[in-house]
């Protein structure tokens, strides 16, 4: 791999190439979720999980996208159902979230033992920190169901699997992590490009669907 | 798709509300106030405007644990302080008969004071805020809901967004509760929200949800355009008046009105949504940019101009000269039958007829129905017109309680007669003695025609 002399100068402090990827490639993911939010309209749980969630499907490599999104989609579908569950017991909000989490956590774990039993350890082989990553969303996914309900929570959660998916196959494009190493300032680009995003009144792409009966007027 | 480029630069969106109104014209102190329904009650009572009486607070645990349910009344709201979109409020309408603790709520459930406890410690933890900081729960009392409104709300009370910039009321719309919505009128939950001219506060086009476009209540034959807003001076000068008191450059009021107390402050809104225009199927930024940068000295200037502006004026122009009312080809319209009997149906203005006729169902459901029953009985298969003599027919028709007149009737089938009746009819709040034939529409688009001979005190504006 040809790397710059920024970048040859960085390794030569000891920092690895691989952190150093990560670190210069994190704010091309923030401002792809940015983009998302402020062009296309679409919200995700914030800043914040989309990208979390990218690094975390990067994390599971190489079975990164299928084991990934299987966590995912369990974590939130367990979510629903314990929430479901708890809802008759009306206990306050933390205590629920730490129910929550516990049983997702029990989950994880039988889902880990069963793959172990069917000789599939290529889940269990993964680092435990994407997989308590994934865990945590849940309480973003909890947070929403209560104050906008389960669809919107849903929605929420669609999204931010779409815009991680997104960035996970930039991000894991060769490519691109050469362009990056080779060309560590091109991401100062992201700061002029988000003070545009910042600035930008237009409408949303969704919400010319949304307003298309108004739209369409004469 | 001109036509789409120039409207998208009418429509106002999620990005510009933020950046160009709700940063730079709501400020913290604002937006403090439009959040914190307590403090916001005191300031907007202090400043003279109406809003629901404050019944009680419950700051603490201590408190709760302290509190005398007995005080509380018949009826109440219970609410978060600092709540958004409707959520964590809980209304009982009355008492359980024979109990102490326990109240009923719309849906017939059963609220005792342990699930009362329970929602206001979710309050007081801060399960309802903004942030899910710990806030404080209050009681106030229970708005009722107005007649006019009772046939469009599911259990719960409409109110009325009105969009004010610069001291202009610049859009506003009635939000209807639904089934879908749980009682609720919040647009997000799936409440109707019908589209306000703003000049006569008529109603004109409806939205579901956030973008399905309606027209009727669902499943119902009941309009939801050209419902009369009461009151609607007295909600503009509300809404104006309340962005003096809040500080607010640019905010959303909610304003319902109780059956006793007309027009009352609901809430402020300092982010107000953007669905309000697929509900006046208008755009929201063209009428922004057209008040921007005017000198508005006070609210009846304010409201004059929002009127002038964003209604439609030149109806009532021509209503002043001619001292005719102008109506649509469709109208709402009530009759009112034997023992003041009353049903609100759409009508076709059919100024090709003579006269008016209802639907057969519609004269039983009147109160006629022992006389329709009588006059079929005696026509039995005959065909009056021409067998009988006039005389004859006379005698055949006599005794029959409520017939006020006959009238032939041509159609494909031949000839037939029909019984009239007298009712009255309510047009556009105008009310016609009426003779009305009683014929079978079923199958046809409207159950009642209106004919010129109680069209007179009318103009028909067939774009309407």
């Amino acid at each position: 791999m040809e790397y710059s002399p920024i970048t040859q100068f960085i390794v030569d402090q000891n920092v690895p190439a691989q952190t150093m990827a990560l670190l210069l490639l994190l704010p091309v993911v923030a401002t792809l979720a940015s983009f998302f939010r402020q062009v296309v309209g679409i919200k995700a749980f914030g800043i914040y999980t989309p990208s979390i969630i990218t690094f975390a499907l990067l994390a599971f490599n190489p079975n990164g996208l299928k084991y990934g999104i299987a966590v995912f989609t369990s974590v939130i579908f367990i979510g629903m159902v314990t929430r479901y569950i708890l809802r008759r017991f009306r206990l306050l909000y933390l205590p629920r979230v730490a129910i929550t989490l516990s049983v997702i956590s029990f989950a994880m774990l039988g889902i880990l033992i069963l793959g172990g039993s069917f000789n599939r350890t290529g889940l269990a082989g993964v680092s435990i920190f994407p997989l308590l990553i994934m865990i945590t969303i849940t309480e973003k996914f909890v947070a929403v169901q209560i104050e906008k309900g389960t669809r919107a929570a849903l929605i929420l959660a669609i999204e931010t699997l779409g815009i991680s998916l997104v960035g996970y196959f930039l991000i894991s494009w060769p490519s691109f992590i050469s362009f990056i190493l080779a060309y560590p300032w091109t991401v100062l680009f992201t700061i002029p490009l988000n003070v545009l995003l910042g600035k930008w009144t237009g409408l949303r792409l969704t919400e010319y669907l949304r307003f298309a009966r108004v739209l369409s007027q004469k | 798709m001109f036509a789409l480029l120039k409207n998208s630069r009418e429509l106002l969106g999620m990005n510009e509300r933020n950046l160009t109104y709700v940063r730079p014209l709501n400020k913290r102190r604002g937006r403090e106030f439009a959040d914190n329904k307590l403090i916001a009650k005191r300031l907007l009572r202090k400043n003279g405007l109406p809003v629901p009486a404050l019944i009680t607070r419950i700051r603490t645990h201590a408190e709760l644990e302290n509190f005398n349910w007995e005080t509380l009344p018949e009826s109440f709201a219970l609410k978060p302080n600092r709540g958004f979109g409707g959520e964590g409020i809980l209304i009982v309408y009355g008492r359980k008969r024979n109990r102490t603790d326990a109240w009923v709520k719309a849906s017939g459930s059963i609220v005792t004071t342990e699930d009362l406890k329970a929602h206001i410690r979710n309050i007081l933890d801060g399960s309802f805020s903004l942030t899910n900081t710990p806030d404080i729960a209050f009681f106030e009392e229970r708005l009722k809901l107005l007649k006019l409104f009772k046939p469009y709300a599911y259990r719960g009370i409409p109110d009325i967004r009105v969009i004010v910039f610069n001291r202009v009321p610049v859009m506003a719309m009635l939000r209807l509760p639904t089934r879908d919505s749980d009682g609720k009128a919040n647009l997000q939950q799936g409440a109707i929200g019908t589209g306000i001219d703003l000049a006569t506060g008529t109603t004109t086009s409806a939205v579901v949800g956030k973008s399905h476009i309606i027209e009727y209540v669902p499943k119902t034959r009941l309009a939801l355009s050209g419902i009369r807003i009461p009151y609607w001076n007295e909600i503009l000068r509300i809404a104006v008046e309340s962005q003096a008191v809040s500080g607010l450059g640019f905010l959303g009021a909610d304003i319902a009105i109780d059956r006793d107390r007309g027009p009352v402050l609901l809430e402020l809104n300092a982010r107000p949504g953007l669905s309000i225009q697929i509900a006046n199927l208008s755009g929201l930024k063209s009428r922004l940019n057209r008040v921007k940068g005017l000198k508005v000295k006070t609210t009846e200037r304010g409201i004059l101009l929002g009127k002038n502006l964003f209604g439609g004026e030149i109806e009532e122009e021509i209503e002043e000269l001619s001292g005719k009312r102008v109506i649509g080809s469709i109208e709402k319209v009530k009759l009112i039958g034997k023992d003041g009997k009353e049903i609100i149906v759409d009508a076709k203005i059919d100024t090709g007829a003579d006269s008016t006729s209802i639907d057969t169902e519609l004269a039983r459901e009147l109160g006629f129905g022992d006389a329709i029953r009588l006059f079929e009985d005696r026509i039995a298969g005959k065909d009056v017109l021409n067998e009988l003599s006039k005389s004859e027919r006379e005698t055949l028709f006599s005794g029959i309680p409520d017939l006020t007149d006959t009238i032939p009737v041509k159609s494909s089938h031949g000839t037939s007669y029909r019984p009239m009746f007298r009712i009255d009819l309510s047009i556009d709040q105008v009310i016609i003695p009426a003779k009305v034939s009683a014929i079978d529409r079923t199958g046809l688009e409207y159950p009642v025609i209106i004919g010129r001979k109680n069209l007179r005190k009318f103009l028909v504006d067939v774009s309407k």
